[in-house]
C-alpha cells in the first residue's frame, strides 16, 4: 500500500503585480484566489484525507524554515500541511490580501518542497504536489534550476502551474487568435511584460523536463480551472467491488466482479436538528411513546408491545423471532443464469431498482476472462441476454434482471439491471390517442411538430461527420449538490447573511443551449399558432372542514355546531362538577375554556397546555384528529380575543403556518383556511399588530404559494364565514 | 365531543396512508377504491365445460379469490363486496330484496373472506352454493338496488366505486321488459352516484349477444372511439383474470404537470408510475395484552428544560470540517428550491445516443389531461407521432414536486399496440427515463482481460441457443413477499403450516443440465486448463476473507487520550478505523445511535472538542 491520500501544496503568489489590472478586468490576485477558495471548498466537502499546505509568496513578511541570510525572504508559510477544513476557507477569505512585495517563484518551489519533505516524513502518499498560482512577473534567477528539477524528480513530487495567461500560441485558447497575442486574457494587460516571458519559457523549461510529452497539459489559465472547479463533481465513490460466480446450470460457473458503476448518488451528510437558540443538537431530544387507541391515549411502554401484520383487514401478530425463521431463505451470493432472451423481449421502461452493475472478470484470472469474454460475445452477436437471479448476499433479497453484453473499445463487460417482479407492475389501461378523431393532429399540426423536432436537435454532426451532443447530461453535475454546497460555504464563512442566489454558471448548465433557443423562435411561434391550448377554468372545491369531515354524517357535524353554539352558557354547570386541572386530550377545547374562565392558572401556561395539545393532536395526521386541533385553535383565538391579548395566538399561528409543508400538514392548512381562521386582526384586538387585510392575506398568501398555477378566485366562502365567527365572537 | 370520538373510532386509521409517499402520488384525501363482484348464480353459471373444462362460476370464484389476495397485497384498503343474484335464498342488509345474496359486504378483504370464496370453488363449491344460495328467479334491477344499498351504507369516503357483473346470461329477465326497465333505471340511479358498471361477460352456447340487454345497462366507455366493453365473451381463466386486473385498478396520476415546450407552451400531462417496487409492508405494533395496534406518537423536547420545542424553536445543522453550519428550516427547503414544478422540453436527440446503462430510477409514464388545458391531448399525440415517426426522444428538465431539485429525463415514445383480443398490451404516450447527472456515473477501472476467440464464442453460443426462452415480465413473483403473505394467511387462518410457494427465479438446474448435456464440459474444455476449478479458487479466498473479517477476534486497539485528542485537534480522525471509533466511543461514554463513520467521528468531536 502506499497510502491512499495525498499531500498538495498550494504556492500563491500574493505579490504587487498580481492586484494589477487592465480596467474592466478581474485583477489575476483574485482569479488565483477564485482558484484556491473553489479548490479547497472541494477539498472540505468531498471530506478528503488529503492534505493540503498554502504557501504564500511576495507578502511582506517572511516565515519559512529556509530563511536565513537574506534568503528565502517575502516567503511565508501560511497553513502547514494539513486536511483542509472551514478554518482554512475563512483565512481565505478574509486574511489573504494583495501585499506589496515580490518574491522569486523558484525559491518559493524550493520552500513547498522543503516543506514537502518534512512533513511528509514517515507517513505515506500517493502523491506529492506543488500548485504555483503566479502572473511570472517577478525576476527569477535561473541559476539552480536544474538542481531544483532534479530534486522534483527525485522526490517523485509534480508540478502544475496556473498563469493568468496560456502558455503557448499553440494552446486551445491561443489558437485562431494568434496575432491578438492572447489579449483577451485578463492581467495580460498589453501582452506579456519581459520577465513573463523569461519566466514563462522558464516554466516551460521545468514542465518538460519533468514530463516530456504531456508537461505543458500541467499548466493552467485561471479562468479555465475556475470553469473546472466549478463543475466538479462533488461526490467521488470508489465503487467496492463484489466478487461472486456466474452460474449456468450446476457445473457451469464463470467467477465475475461486479462493481456499481451507475447509481442515483446522495449528499453522504443528512441535516440534523439542533435548537434554534443554543444550536446545540444535544438540547433537542425527540421521544415516540405508544398509546392505545383509546380516550385517555394511555401510553403503553415499548417492551409491552408486539410486531404485527395487516393481512387485509385482520391484524396478524407476528412476532420478530418468528418472523426470522419463517421468513424466505436463500443461499446468498448468487449470479446464476435462469435463461436467455431475446434484447427485444426486455423493455427499456421496465428496468427497475436503482442501479446498473457492471460484470468483469477478475483481474488475475484470465481463464474466467475468456469464459466471460465468450459469454459477451455470444450474447452480443445473437442480440440476446441473459435473464438471472442475482443476490447480493444473504441477507438481501434476490432479485430477478437482465445481463446485456457490452462491448467497448477497451473492455467487454455484462450489464446487470433488475426487471420487475409480477407484484410491481401496474397494467393501467389508457384511452386510445389515435382512435379519437377529435383529437388526432391534421396534417399542418404535424408539420409544425415535425419543424420544432428539426430545430430542437441536441446532436449534430460536424463537417468531419462526427457527432456532437450538445446537451450531455451525464456531464453535468447534480445542480442540487453544487448549490447545497455553495449555501453551506456562504453560511459557513459570512454567517448572518442571507442565502446567495444560485451561480449563473449553474442556471446556465441547466438551461436549454443558447443556439437551440434561437433556433426553435420561429418553429414555436407556429406551434402557438397551429396548436390551441386553453386552461380549464376550475371551480376550486369549497372544503371546509365540516364537509371533509362528514359527508355521509349530518350529525356529529351538527352536533359540533351547536356546542359551539351554546358554547356561553355551557359553562357553569361543567365548571361545578368537572375537576378540570389542565387541558386534556379528550376535549381539550372545553378545558381550555373551563381553565380560562376560572382563571387559576396564568392565560399564558393554559395556552402553552393548549398548543401542547393542538400539536399532539397533528402529529396523528387525520381527518378527526384535525378537525380536534380546529376546534382548539378556534377556542383559543375566541378566548385570545375575548381577553383582548391576541399575541400569544398570533404568533402560534405564525409558526404553525411555517411549518406546514415542513410537516405535511397541508391538508390540515387547507382546512384552517376554508373555516377561515385566521390571525387576530386590530379590529377585533387593538392590540394586535396585525391589520385586518394582513389576516386575510396570511391564510390567502400559503394558497397562492402552493397552487401557482391555478387562478385562485377569491372565495367569497371565506369572507362569509369570518364574518359568522366574529358574530358569534361578539355575541 | 365525547360522542364525536366514540362515533369515528376504529375508521380513522391513517387515512392517507404512505401509498403517496411511495407512489409519489399527489393527492392529498383520497378516499378508498371499492369493487363490487355482482355474480350471476343462476343455473347456467353452473353448467361445467365439455373436457372438464370449469363452470363459469367456478371461473368466477377463481378470479374473486385472486383478486382478494392481490388486493390484500397491493392495496387492502380497498373495499370489496361479493353479491349474488339469481338465487333462490335472500341475505341482504334489511332482506328487502329476494333472491339476491349478499355473500360478503363491502369491507376490506382478509384471511377469512378468501377462505369463504375458496370454499365456493370446483365441484363442491358448486355443491355448498346449491345449499346455502340456490338458483332463483333473477331480477337484476333488484340486484343492483341491493349494491346501492351497500355503497351508501359505507361511512368512509369512496374515490373510486366500481361494480363488475359477472354473467353468462344476454337476456337475464327472458324478455320480461318490466324487469328490464326496471334494472335500466336502477343502473342509471347507480351511474349517477358515481358507480363504474363493467361487464364481465362469459361464454353462452351461441354467443353472448350484449346489444340485447347489457349495452344499456353498463357505463359508457371512457374513450368515445373504443367501444368500451369486450365484444368477445371469456371463455379462459386467463383471459378472465386479465380483463379483470385491467379494470380492477384505478389508475392515478401521481403528479400534474405542465409540460412546456416553450414560452406559453404549455401542455397538460399526467405522471403515472407503471412498475413500483412491491414491498412487504412495515410491520404495526400492537399492545401485548390485547393485540390492538397502537399508534406513536413523535415529540421533541428541550433536553435542559423538558418543555416540548415547537418547529420555529429548531433549526437545521451540518458538519464540515470541525464547522457546524445552521440553517433555519426553510432554508433547508428553499436551497432544494430551483423553479416551480413542470416538465421543460431542452430539446431532442436520436434515439440510439439513449445509452442502457443510464439508467437510476424505474421509469414512469406520461399522459395527456385534457381536463386540465384543452388541446393538451391534440398537440401530445402530435409529439408522438412525430418523435415515434423521426425516432427521436424528447429530453426535459423536470421538477416532479415543489421543493424538488430538477433531474432530467428522457421522453421516449411509445404508440399504442393491442393484442388479438382488442386488450391494450402497451398504451400511447412517453415513458418517462430518469437521466443520470455525472455524479451517478462511477469510474470503474476495467481489468485487461483477454478476449474468446471465435471457437469459444461459438460454443457458447450452442449454450445461449439450448436455454432460450420467451420473457415475459410478468412471469416472475417475489418470493419473499409471496412467502411473506403465505406466512400470513397460514398464522391468520390458524393453518398449521404455511403453503409452500415456488421461487419462480430459482434456477431450474436439472433442467438447464439436461438441455445442454456434454456442451458444458466442451465450453469448459475450451476456455478452461485442466485443473483450473472457479469454485475453489473463490472458496478459499473466502475463508480468508472469513477469518480475517471477524471483529471481534480481533484484538482491542485502546487508543491513548491523548493520541484522540491530537486526531480531534488535527481533524485527522477519519483515519481511523470504524471499529476503533466505536472502541474510542465506548470508552468515553459516548452514545451514537449510528454506525456510520461519520456519526462516529460527530459524536466523539462532540465530546472532545468541548
Amino acid at each position: 500500500m502506499t497510502g491512499t491520500k495525498s499531500a498538495l501544496v498550494l504556492c500563491m503568489d500574493v505579490g504587487f503585480s498580481m492586484s494589477n489590472s487592465a480596467p474592466g478586468e478581474e485583477p489575476p490576485f483574485e482569479l488565483a484566489k477564485k482558484v484556491i477558495q473553489k479548490f479547497v471548498q472541494r477539498q472540505v466537502f468531498a471530506e478528503t484525507k488529503d492534505e493540503l499546505a498554502l504557501i504564500l509568496f511576495g507578502t511582506d513578511s517572511t516565515k519559512n524554515s529556509l530563511d536565513q541570510d537574506g534568503q528565502y525572504q517575502n516567503i511565508t508559510v501560511h497553513r502547514h500541511l494539513m486536511i483542509a477544513d472551514f478554518e482554512l476557507l475563512e483565512e481565505i477569505e478574509n486574511q489573504i490580501h494583495p501585499e506589496s512585495q515580490q518574491a522569486d517563484w523558484l525559491d518559493a518551489i524550493v520552500v513547498c518542497m522543503d516543506l514537502l519533505q518534512t512533513e511528509t516524513k514517515g507517513k505515506k502518499y500517493n502523491r506529492l504536489n506543488i500548485v504555483l498560482l503566479s502572473d511570472l512577473n517577478t525576476e527569477a534567477s535561473s541559476e539552480h534550476v536544474d538542481v531544483i528539477i532534479e530534486n522534483l524528480k527525485k522526490a517523485d513530487v509534480t508540478l502544475q502551474f496556473f498563469l493568468p495567461f496560456p502558455a503557448g500560441d499553440d494552446d486551445e485558447e491561443g489558437r485562431g487568435d494568434a496575432d491578438k497575442g492572447g489579449l483577451s486574457h485578463p492581467g495580460m494587460g498589453k501582452g506579456l511584460s519581459r520577465e513573463q516571458k523569461s519566466n514563462l519559457d522558464m516554466v516551460k523549461h521545468v514542465m518538460l523536463n519533468l514530463d516530456e510529452e504531456d508537461g505543458l497539459d500541467q499548466i493552467y489559465t485561471f479562468r479555465n480551472a475556475i470553469e473546472q472547479l466549478c463543475m466538479f463533481k462533488c461526490i467521488e465513490r470508489r465503487p467496492m467491488a463484489w466478487p461472486c460466480q456466474l452460474t449456468i446450470g450446476s457445473s457451469l460457473s464463470i467467477r465475475i466482479v461486479g462493481y456499481k458503476s451507475v447509481t442515483e448518488e446522495k449528499l453522504k451528510k443528512a441535516w440534523i436538528t439542533v435548537d434554534a437558540q443554543t444550536n446545540l443538537k444535544e438540547d433537542v431530544k425527540r421521544e415516540t411513546v405508544y398509546c392505545l387507541e383509546d380516550d385517555n391515549e394511555t401510553e403503553v411502554q415499548t417492551d409491552d408491545t408486539i410486531q404485527g401484520f395487516r393481512y387485509g383487514s385482520d391484524i396478524v401478530p407476528f412476532s420478530k423471532v418468528d418472523q426470522d425463521q419463517m421468513k424466505y431463505k436463500h443461499d446468498g451470493k448468487c449470479f446464476a443464469v435462469l435463461g436467455f432472451t431475446k434484447q427485444n423481449m426486455v423493455h427499456r421502461h421496465q428496468f427497475m431498482g436503482s442501479q446498473v452493475i457492471k460484470i468483469f472478470a477478475p483481474k488475475d484470472d484470465e481463464h474466467a476472462g475468456v469464459a466471460l469474454s465468450a459469454l459477451i460475445r455470444a450474447l452480443d452477436e445473437l442480440k440476446m441476454l441473459a435473464i438471472v437471479r442475482y443476490a447480493y448476499d444473504r441477507r438481501s433479497n434476490p432479485q430477478v434482471g437482465a445481463a446485456f453484453p457490452c462491448i467497448k473499445q477497451d473492455y467487454e463487460c455484462l450489464m446487470y439491471i433488475q426487471l420487475p417482479f409480477m407484484e410491481d407492475l401496474r397494467q393501467f389501461p389508457f384511452p386510445s390517442l389515435e382512435n379519437n378523431k377529435k383529437l388526432i393532429p391534421s396534417e399542418t399540426q404535424l408539420s409544425a411538430v415535425d419543424s420544432l423536432i428539426d430545430s430542437m436537435m441536441l446532436v449534430e454532426e460536424n463537417e468531419d461527420g462526427k457527432q456532437k451532443d450538445m446537451f450531455k447530461v451525464h456531464k453535468i453535475p447534480n445542480p442540487a449538490f453544487q448549490r447545497h454546497f455553495q449555501c453551506l460555504h456562504h453560511r459557513a464563512v459570512n454567517p448572518g447573511t442571507p442565502l446567495p442566489a444560485i451561480e449563473e454558471w449553474l442556471k446556465a448548465a441547466i438551461e436549454r443551449p443558447e443556439v437551440i433557443s434561437e433556433r426553435c423562435q420561429a418553429p414555436l411561434e407556429e406551434m402557438k399558432k397551429k396548436f390551441p391550448l386553453t386552461e380549464v377554468e376550475k371551480k376550486k372545491k369549497l372544503k371546509t372542514s365540516a364537509q371533509i369531515f362528514g359527508k355521509d354524517s349530518e350529525e356529529p357535524d351538527a352536533k359540533k355546531a351547536k356546542g359551539d353554539e351554546e358554547e356561553d352558557d355551557f359553562n357553569l354547570a361543567n365548571i361545578a362538577e368537572g375537576s378540570v386541572t389542565s387541558v386534556g386530550s379528550v376535549d381539550p377545547a372545553r378545558d381550555f375554556r373551563t381553565l380560562i374562565k376560572r382563571k387559576s392558572l396564568p392565560f399564558g401556561d393554559v395556552c402553552q397546555q393548549l398548543t401542547h395539545r393542538i400539536e399532539q393532536l397533528l402529529g396523528n395526521k387525520n381527518t378527526p384528529y384535525y378537525m380536534k386541533s380546529i376546534t382548539c385553535i378556534q377556542a383559543f383565538r375566541e378566548q385570545s380575543v375575548k381577553l383582548g391579548n391576541a399575541d400569544l395566538y398570533n404568533s402560534y399561528l405564525q409558526s404553525l403556518k411555517k411549518s406546514i409543508s415542513n410537516r405535511g400538514l397541508e391538508v390540515f392548512w387547507d382546512l384552517l383556511v376554508q373555516d377561515a381562521i385566521s390571525l387576530i386582526s386590530k379590529d377585533e384586538v387593538e392590540e394586535s399588530t396585525v391589520s385586518k387585510n394582513e389576516a386575510h392575506q396570511f391564510l390567502l398568501a400559503e394558497e397562492k404559494k402552493e397552487e401557482a398555477t391555478v387562478p385562485t378566485a377569491e372565495d367569497t366562502g371565506d369572507v362569509d364565514d369570518l364574518v359568522s365567527i366574529e358574530l358569534f365572537l361578539f355575541l | 365531543m365525547a360522542e364525536w370520538n366514540a362515533y369515528y373510532r376504529g375508521e380513522d386509521e391513517e387515512e392517507e396512508q404512505e401509498e403517496g409517499e411511495q407512489s409519489g402520488g399527489d393527492y392529498k384525501i383520497t378516499g378508498r377504491d371499492s369493487l363490487v363482484f355482482l355474480v350471476d348464480a343462476s343455473k347456467e353459471m353452473f353448467i361445467k365445460g365439455e373436457d372438464g373444462e370449469p363452470s363459469n362460476f367456478d371461473m368466477t370464484m377463481q378470479v374473486v379469490r385472486s383478486v382478494y389476495t392481490s388486493k390484500i397485497i397491493s392495496s387492502h384498503r380497498d373495499l370489496m363486496a361479493l353479491v349474488f343474484y339469481g338465487t333462490e335464498q335472500s341475505k341482504n342488509p334489511r332482506n328487502s330484496f329476494k333472491h339476491v345474496y349478499v355473500y360478503h359486504d363491502l369491507d376490506e378483504p382478509g384471511a377469512k373472506r378468501v377462505q369463504e370464496v375458496d370454499s365456493l370453488r370446483g365441484g363442491k363449491g358448486a355443491q355448498l352454493a346449491a345449499d346455502t344460495m340456490g338458483s332463483g328467479e333473477t331480477s337484476l334491477g333488484d340486484a343492483l338496488w341491493c349494491c346501492a344499498n351497500l355503497y351508501s351504507d359505507i361511512k368512509l369516503r369512496l374515490s373510486h366505486k366500481r361494480l363488475m357483473i359477472f354473467t353468462c346470461r344476454d337476456e337475464p329477465h327472458g324478455g320480461d321488459s318490466t324487469k328490464d326497465r326496471q334494472a335500466r333505471t336502477k343502473a342509471s340511479d347507480l351511474k349517477e352516484t358515481g358507480v363504474v358498471i363493467d361487464l364481465m361477460h362469459l361464454k353462452k352456447p351461441g354467443g353472448f349477444d350484449v346489444s340485447l340487454f347489457f349495452c344499456d345497462i353498463i357505463s359508457p366507455p371512457e374513450d368515445e372511439s373504443e367501444l368500451g366493453l369486450q365484444l368477445e365473451a371469456c371463455d379462459k381463466l386467463e383471459d378472465l383474470r386479465k380483463r379483470v386486473r385491467a379494470k380492477e385498478q384505478k389508475k392515478r396520476a401521481q403528479a400534474r404537470l405542465n409540460l412546456c415546450l416553450g414560452e406559453g407552451i404549455n401542455v397538460a400531462v399526467g405522471i403515472y408510475s407503471t412498475a413500483v417496487s412491491a414491498r412487504k409492508p412495515p410491520p404495526i405494533r400492537l399492545y401485548r395484552e390485547t393485540n390492538e395496534p397502537v399508534r406513536s406518537k413523535t415529540r421533541t423536547f428541550h433536553t435542559q428544560t423538558g418543555s416540548l420545542l415547537l418547529p420555529s424553536e429548531l433549526k437545521k445543522a451540518q458538519m464540515y470540517g470541525k464547522k457546524q453550519i445552521v440553517m433555519e428550516k426553510d432554508e433547508v427547503d428553499a436551497i432544494k428550491k430551483f423553479e416551480d414544478p413542470g416538465l421543460f422540453l431542452i430539446g431532442f436527440k436520436p434515439m440510439e445516443k439513449l445509452k442502457l446503462h443510464h439508467h437510476i430510477r424505474p421509469a414512469v409514464f406520461l399522459y395527456p389531461e385534457e381536463e386540465e388545458v384543452k388541446g393538451s391531448a391534440c398537440l401530445f399525440s402530435a409529439l408522438l407521432m412525430k418523435c415515434s415517426e423521426k425516432n427521436v426522444f424528447a429530453v426535459c428538465r423536470c421538477v416532479p414536486r415543489r421543493n424538488y431539485s430538477p433531474r432530467f429525463v428522457a421522453l421516449v415514445p411509445q404508440r399504442e399496440q393491442v393484442d388479438e383480443g382488442k386488450l391494450q398490451i402497451t398504451p400511447p404516450g412517453f415513458n418517462v427515463i430518469y437521466l443520470p447527472y455525472a455524479d451517478d456515473v462511477r469510474t470503474v477501472d476495467a481489468p485487461r482481460c483477454p478476449t474468446a476467440s471465435q471457437m469459444q464464442v461459438d460454443k457458447m453460443k450452442e449454450i445461449v441457443s439450448k436455454l432460450r426462452f420467451k420473457y415475459r415480465s410478468d412471469a416472475f413473483e417475489n418470493p419473499v413477499i409471496q412467502q411473506h403473505y403465505r406466512n400470513l394467511e397460514a398464522l391468520a387462518l390458524d393453518m398449521t403450516a404455511p403453503e409452500d410457494i415456488e421461487d419462480l427465479i430459482m434456477p431450474k438446474v436439472d433442467q438447464i443440465d439436461y438441455r445442454l448435456g456434454p456442451l458444458v464440459q466442451d465450453f469448459k474444455d475450451l476456455v478452461y486448463p485442466v485443473g483450473y476449478n472457479p469454485e475453489n479458487k473463490s472458496a478459499a479466498k473466502r475463508k480468508t476473507a472469513d477469518t480475517g473479517g471477524g471483529a471481534e477476534k480481533k484484538p482491542k486497539v485502546e487508543l491513548p487520550e491523548d493520541e484522540l485528542r491530537a486526531h480531534v485537534q488535527n481533524g485527522t480522525l477519519g483515519k481511523l478505523t470504524v471499529p476503533v471509533l466505536k472502541d474510542a466511543c465506548k470508552q468515553f461514554g459516548v452514545r451514537t445511535t449510528g454506525t456510520k463513520k461519520q456519526e462516529l467521528i460527530d459524536a466523539l468531536i462532540a465530546r472532545l472538542a468541548s
